[in-house]
């Protein structure tokens, strides 16, 4: 309110003054549309005061936050390790892709959050605490930074972070959320394999899994692949994963009625074709797995070359058994 | 200096790929899983994209080093990524942003800022300054 001190004295700054002044008052939109309508279930306040808390060592606030959610998750992790991992020495700070890779290596899923506010309350709310990404000054000088949303309090319109060297920093909400705003509201959220946080879209799930599948050992995979096919039957990526572990941990049973499963509802169903063929073969029933890889390569398709070479594959092991049988 | 730094990028980058190459995963001649990660891939990406994939990860890995990450660490690094990711870094890695602000150096600057507006009369914060008139 200080700046309409200056109307009087400079009359033609006063526009320009209203102009900032109304910026100001309209540039926290979502804390604005949570006051006029809060979702019916979102508590009140809630603060995770368990969240533990790593006082950050010079520009290392995303290891710090790291810490933070992974060890809140029951994932023991270091920010010392987790510097290692995602700090860049020469942007003297660490970028979100690696902030999302390094959680990953630490057998956690790692996924983005919707960018809304709503959202990011209610995850707080069912205990999982959220790091944001602010830029603290401007547009054009900005200063990244991450910080962990640990709580809030709707009453008193306040977000409680952990960040930096604060242990308990209080922030007013619309103050937060222009300075989250900039990073068109980043968030992410670190949780164990199988628990699928309330928000998080589909594809984005199910993206996350697999990006996990690719560093966790497969159990550790299979695990999200299950809770993703759970809570979401028709998702033909995640019925894949499902198989696909389940084939690495030799649980062929398991990866068959996965593929089955695919098969029959896929647009495209080769890769299941040509997956449920080795599955087959596994269990010792080359024949049945000669047809089936037939069908694939009668598809054709992007994966046309792969399920070539498991036809021929299957086939020259049938002539072989044939050989040795005369 | 710039053709300096492509030749770096250029060397590291064919080190990395040599001493990774046995670890690159080209289509093999036997019978295989179709992964999830290739089906994830199929629906958004063209043959095209999918071969420049094979080049990114030690180009990517190089780049880490570069910016002062160690070369066993920016291994494992590049490794976590996936193939998207990988892509997206090469071409961002120095326009990204990079969250490090140390909070009080920000306080810091935001005060050093916040003084030059009162100063230049746009804002008036502190009650010791004296706009310029």
């Amino acid at each position: 309110m200080r700046v309409c001190a200056f109307d009087a004295r400079f009359p033609p700054l006063s526009g320009v003054f209203f102009v900032f002044a109304l910026l100001a008052s309209c540039t926290a939109p979502q804390t604005r549309a949570l006051r006029s309508a809060a979702p019916p279930l979102l508590p009140s306040a809630v603060e995770l005061d368990q969240s533990p808390f790593f006082p950050q060592e010079e520009f290392q606030c995303g290891p710090a936050a790291l810490a933070t959610t992974l060890n809140t998750a029951g994932i023991g992790a270091t920010p010392e390790e987790l510097a290692r991992q995602v700090f860049l020495p020469a942007r003297r700070g660490s970028l979100q892709l690696e902030m999302l890779a390094a959680a990953r290596r630490h057998d956690a899923i790692a996924v983005m959050l919707p960018p809304r506010l709503d959202a990011l309350l209610a995850e707080v709310a069912n205990g999982i605490p959220v790091i944001v990404l602010q830029n603290l000054a401007l547009d054009w000088v900005p200063m990244w930074h991450y910080a962990v949303v640990v709580g809030y309090d709707r009453a008193d319109d306040e977000i409680i972070l952990r960040s930096g060297r604060t242990k308990r920093q209080v922030m007013a909400m619309p103050a937060f959320e222009r300075t989250w705003k900039r990073s068109r509201y980043w968030a992410m959220v670190t949780v164990p394999p199988g628990t699928i946080p309330a928000t998080v879209a589909e594809s984005d799930y199910v993206h996350a899994a697999v990006a996990f599948e690719k560093v966790a050992s497969a159990a550790a995979a299979r695990h999200a692949y299950f809770a993703a096919t759970e809570k979401w039957p028709h998702n033909q990526l995640a019925l894949l994963g499902l198989g696909n572990t389940a084939f690495s941990l030799q649980d062929w049973q398991a990866a068959e009625t996965a593929f089955t499963k695919l098969v029959d509802m896929s647009s495209d169903p080769v890769p299941a074709l040509n997956n449920l063929a080795l599955t087959l073969d596994a269990q010792g029933r080359l024949a049945q797995a000669i047809e089936v890889a037939r069908r694939a390569v009668s598809i054709g398709g992007p994966f046309a070359a792969q399920s070539r070479n498991t036809l021929a594959t299957l086939v020259e092991k049938a002539r072989d058994a044939d050989n040795r049988n005369r | 200096m710039s053709a300096m730094n492509g030749f770096w990028t250029r060397s590291i980058t064919c080190v990395v790929a040599l001493s990774i190459s046995n670890v690159a995963s080209f289509p093999t001649a036997h019978a295989a899983l179709i992964s999830t990660a290739q089906v994830a891939q199929a629906g958004a990406i063209q043959d095209r994209v999918a071969i420049n994939t094979v080049l990114t990860r030690p180009e990517i890995q190089a780049e880490l080093i570069r910016r002062g990450v160690s070369m066993d660490e920016a291994h494992q690094r590049a490794a976590a990524l996936t193939d998207e990711e990988a892509r997206t870094l090469s071409q961002q890695l120095d326009s990204l942003p990079a969250g490090g602000v140390d909070v009080f150096g920000a306080v810091l600057i935001v005060f050093i800022v916040l003084l030059i507006t009162d100063i230049l009369g746009f804002t008036r914060i502190f009650s010791f300054t004296h706009p310029i008139k």
